[in-house]
């Protein structure tokens, strides 16, 4: 018998808002969080606007060694993990631990810590031969990314498969496609999953000033990323965790547990084309929806909203509009897609949990997210991208897709109450 | 004052350090017309070789140069630039 | 009507780029004599760290099994791993892939510290000259995915892509990950991982933890389960396999090295060496679950053997709770013990190491390691002959994973 999974909890830190009822507000009035970095200095920057998370580690309740010492994409992964963990009722102690799994996924992991601390042991840049004495000891954290999803276990006393998942921008997609893996072939019944970044750093803004995929709108940052809209011209980097509490649905529902929705299916394939290119035609990532409609067993047409990946470069809009409309037909003409890296940018791999989270709160609020600046349409874009402002909408079957660096292409399908027609 | 024409053996060693691809510059010089892509030069590559002329000159190259097809409409392009701040 | 048979993963390749050799039948030449290979760190800049002893891959040239427009957008990991499955797929009898079945090949590799030599320098570029002088390249070489992405594109391979990563342990999570693939229905997919963390800033970062051992003498430096223990020495390298569908390999005719039958993975924190006791003990007997298998029928452990006191003691207790009696007697072996952790490219270079000693007959030994301390029968000095059908392979990550891998021989399965 095929276990379903269910997802019990969700946590969230956001550009705009921490927890998932600020979160959600900052969707639903359509505002943007993105402004000029103010985490480091980024004078002489090509693009310096980003999507900043206003993160006071004490006021959240992270114990005082983790506020000081933990890199910032692990503070928010614990506070956001936190959240999912009280809003889904599940006691850990009260359960067999080794049944409680942990799959979170990060794009770049300990890097803003890596240099920070780079630039202290190179005499800023200056030597090859770095020199160790003045390194922090804990410099090892930042260097593996698996302490990701090990802080995370041991805080929440999880041991079972613990694992942290790193496919670029995809790794939040990715990860919690993992966990309901993991929880449907029954290694686990619960599992904790999601995905966190802090990339706003120096380096990470200058490797994607290099390939000129941000966006330098530095004079009108709240208007900077404009997914599907014809005056685009490049991503808005952000940064931001999201949690979600998946549980296999008997075990849910035993424990009497809030049920939001259940995750229907997930599939990911590679392009094998480009590292950071995209084709026009979009038919891995086509096929991608395929899969996880195939495992849900669930017609396209059954769709009612997709939350795009919407990164707000060309091609990405292009290629995704193209995907949709293979898979989805005529359907993908009468069905809202929209993506919320217009407002609270693209935060690399967080970003695939938290647009999973913004699914299950449009599930919840029965209403679609909109994706903001959207002005001037494109005529290679030519879907409904609903524009500025939140639509309330009947919705049970909804679909989050993305694309990441190194080919990346997946889907994830949450079903809500009357979601399972087949 | 240094010379600030960009040659087509500059260009040969640039797309091999920048691109990995090692072309003869004699070759290069009779295809200039093909496209970087049959010569195996994708985009990022040619963000690469602009970056680095860029930084070489330290002046920065209109946003078209990283859009050109060919050898030769890249090297007109940068060319004309150059000459036109000298 | 015949009922369908699960679908089965198998080994059909087997690449690897090691200390101790540069090919799968250089390796095992090496493992089977206990070749202990661990010496001077000599990539530039490292000269002046407290950490002198590594497994280093030398007389290494990427260019000579691939293209030099994918090495210069590549770290030196990504080259291992790229170079690794040129050879696994070779061994395979795999060509280029045909487009129809695109989809229908993926690629899973473990992600360690992804590309730290060439982020580095780049980092250099940025901090010493400017943001403009960091390279195109910068923004797909150093992430963890950038293995991955490389094969899948070299290979034309569109069918599930993924990296995880657990420390060491992930190495074995990436083979389960790659067999699970395979039993959802992917007909093959390319798994492994390679490590290249020999670079200064690299060595700074792995400086901190407190299981590295930075004896200097290389016979010395690396020695669990004796009393001389001292901690592991790092090493680069790594391997990739071809895992496949049983049918789909006999189909095309490809030697079926191994079954992949049982993993489980569990979580006891970081540096709770005590604790991986239970945590391993747990792996393992969820390993042998699903692979069907009585601790009776193991013929040989690959240890974890990280050379600490209290990790080891931890190991040899847990082989014990979970094979019982068994655990014992079994012979244990952790060839790595000459040519270092190539962090989680190490259980990688094991489960070739226990597909190739099924194959051989033979146990390869534990280098460097004579006077054992527990209660284990570790192989020591020379290869013991033995009939191997089944393997378990252990793994812990530094940051607190435990994982079991159950491999059986290929050419015990009814046809």
């Amino acid at each position: 018998m095929t276990r379903r999974v269910a997802v019990t909890g969700i946590g969230v830190v956001a550009p705009g808002g921490t927890g998932a009822k600020a979160f959600w507000d900052l969707l639903a009035a359509g505002r943007t969080a993105t402004r000029g970095i103010t985490l480091f200095d980024p004078e002489g920057l090509r693009s310096r606007i980003a999507a900043e998370c206003d993160f006071d580690p004490l006021e959240h309740g992270l114990d005082p060694e983790l506020s000081r010492h933990a890199d910032r994409y692990i503070q928010f992964a614990v506070v956001a993990a936190g959240e999912a963990v009280r809003d889904s009722g599940f006691d850990v102690g009260q359960e067999n631990p080794w049944r409680v799994g942990v799959c979170l996924g990060s794009a770049v992991g300990g890097t803003t810590r890596l240099e920070h601390d780079y630039v202290l042991v190179s005499e800023g840049g200056r030597r090859w031969d770095v020199d160790h004495r003045t390194a922090d000891p804990q410099l090892h954290l930042a260097f593996s990314p698996s302490t990701l999803a090990s802080v995370v276990a041991a805080q929440f006393g999880a041991q079972g498969p613990v694992q942290t998942v790193s496919t670029g921008c995809t790794s939040g997609l990715d990860a919690v496609g993992y966990a309901f893996h993991t929880i449907e072939e029954g290694r686990a019944d619960v599992c904790i999953t999601g995905a966190s970044d802090s990339p706003i750093s120096p380096i990470t803004m200058a490797c994607f000033d290099a390939i000129k995929a941000t966006s330098p709108n530095n004079d009108d940052p709240e208007h900077a990323s404009r997914p599907f809209d014809a005056n685009r011209n490049g991503f808005v980097m952000g940064e931001g965790a999201a949690v979600l509490v998946l549980e296999e649905y008997e075990h849910a529902r035993a424990r009497g547990a809030h049920i939001y929705c259940e995750i229907g299916g997930y599939a990911t394939y590679g392009n094998a084309y480009h590292m950071t290119g995209l084709t026009s035609e979009g038919l891995e990532m086509s096929r991608a929806i395929d899969g996880t409609l195939d495992q849900a067993r669930l017609d396209p047409t059954l769709i009612d909203y997709v939350n795009a990946h919407g990164s707000g470069t060309r091609q990405n809009d292009r290629h995704e509009t193209a995907a949709v409309k293979q898979s989805l037909g005529e359907h993908a003409y009468k069905t809202p897609m929209s993506s919320i890296k217009s407002m609270v940018g693209h935060s690399l791999g967080a970003i695939g949990a938290i647009e999973v989270v913004a699914c299950v709160l449009a599930l919840k609020h029965q209403a679609v997210p909109p994706t903001a600046n959207y002005e001037t349409p494109d005529p290679e874009c030519d879907l409904d991208y609903v524009p500025r402002t939140a639509r309330p909408r009947k919705l049970r079957n909804v679909l989050s897709v993305g694309s990441g660096f190194g080919g990346f292409q997946s889907a994830v399908l949450l079903t809500g109450p009357g979601g399972r027609t087949r | 004052m240094i010379t600030t024409e960009v040659t087509v053996d500059e260009l040969a060693a640039l797309m091999k350090k920048a691109a990995g691809i090692t072309v003869d510059p004699k070759e290069l010089a009779q295809s200039l017309d093909a496209p970087f892509g049959t010569l195996g030069l994708d985009s990022l590559a040619l963000l690469g070789i602009v970056g680095e002329l860029e930084n070489r000159y330290s002046r920065p190259l209109p946003p078209d140069a990283e859009r050109c097809k060919t050898p030769r409409e890249f090297l007109d392009l940068v060319n004309d630039t150059l000459k036109a701040g000298a | 009507m015949s009922t369908q048979r699960p679908r089965r993963a198998v080994v059909t390749g087997i690449g690897v780029i090691a200390p101790n050799g540069l090919r799968a039948d250089a390796y095992w030449k090496s493992v089977r004599e206990g070749l202990g290979v661990l010496d001077r760190i000599t990539r530039e800049g490292c000269e002046h760290l407290p950490l002198r002893v590594a497994g280093e891959v030398r007389a290494f040239d990427a260019a000579d099994l691939i293209e030099e427009r994918f090495l210069v957008q590549t770290d030196r990991f990504s080259h291992f791993a790229m170079a690794a499955t040129v050879l696994a797929l070779d061994d395979a009898g795999l060509g280029a892939v045909d487009p129809e079945e695109a989809y229908d090949i993926g690629v899973v590799t473990a992600a360690g510290s992804g590309g730290g030599e060439f982020g580095q320098r780049e980092l250099q570029k940025l901090w010493g000259q400017g943001s403009r002088f960091v390279g195109p390249y910068q923004s797909i070489a150093w992430f963890y995915a950038a293995s991955t992405g490389q094969i899948s594109i070299r290979g034309g391979f569109k069918g599930p892509c993924g990296v995880v990563a657990s420390d060491e342990a992930g190495g074995l999570d990436a083979i389960a990950h790659a067999a699970r693939g395979v039993r959802r229905g992917t007909a093959a997919m390319v798994v492994g991982a390679a490590e290249a963390p020999l670079a200064p800033y690299s060595m700074v970062c792995q400086l901190a933890y407190p299981e590295l051992s930075t004896v200097e003498d290389p016979d010395r430096a690396y020695r669990p389960f004796t009393k001389g223990a001292c901690g592991f020495v790092p090493a680069e390298g790594g391997a990739m396999l071809v895992v496949e569908d049983e049918r789909r390999a006999r189909d095309r005719g490809a030697a079926v090295r191994a079954v992949v039958a049982g993993h489980a993975a569990t979580f006891t924190g970081a540096s709770q060496w005590e604790r991986s006791r239970e945590g391993l003990a747990h792996a393992i007997r969820g390993a042998l679950a699903e692979a069907d298998c009585a601790p009776e029928e193991i013929d040989v452990v690959f240890a974890d053997a990280l050379g600490v006191p209290a990790a080891d003691r931890a190991e040899a207790l847990a082989i014990a709770d979970a094979l019982g009696a068994h655990g014992t007697r079994v012979p244990v072996t952790a060839p790595k013990t000459g040519i270092g952790r190539a962090y989680c490219g190490a259980p990688l270079l094991d489960t070739a190491a226990a597909v190739l000693a099924m194959e051989h007959g033979q146990i390869p030994p534990t280098p460097n390691v004579f006077d054992i301390c527990h209660d284990l029968d570790v192989v020591t000095s020379n290869a013991r002959p033995a009939e191997l059908r089944t393997a378990l392979i252990l793994s812990r990550g530094l940051m607190g994973s435990n994982a079991a891998l159950v491999v059986r021989r290929g050419g015990d399965l009814a046809r």
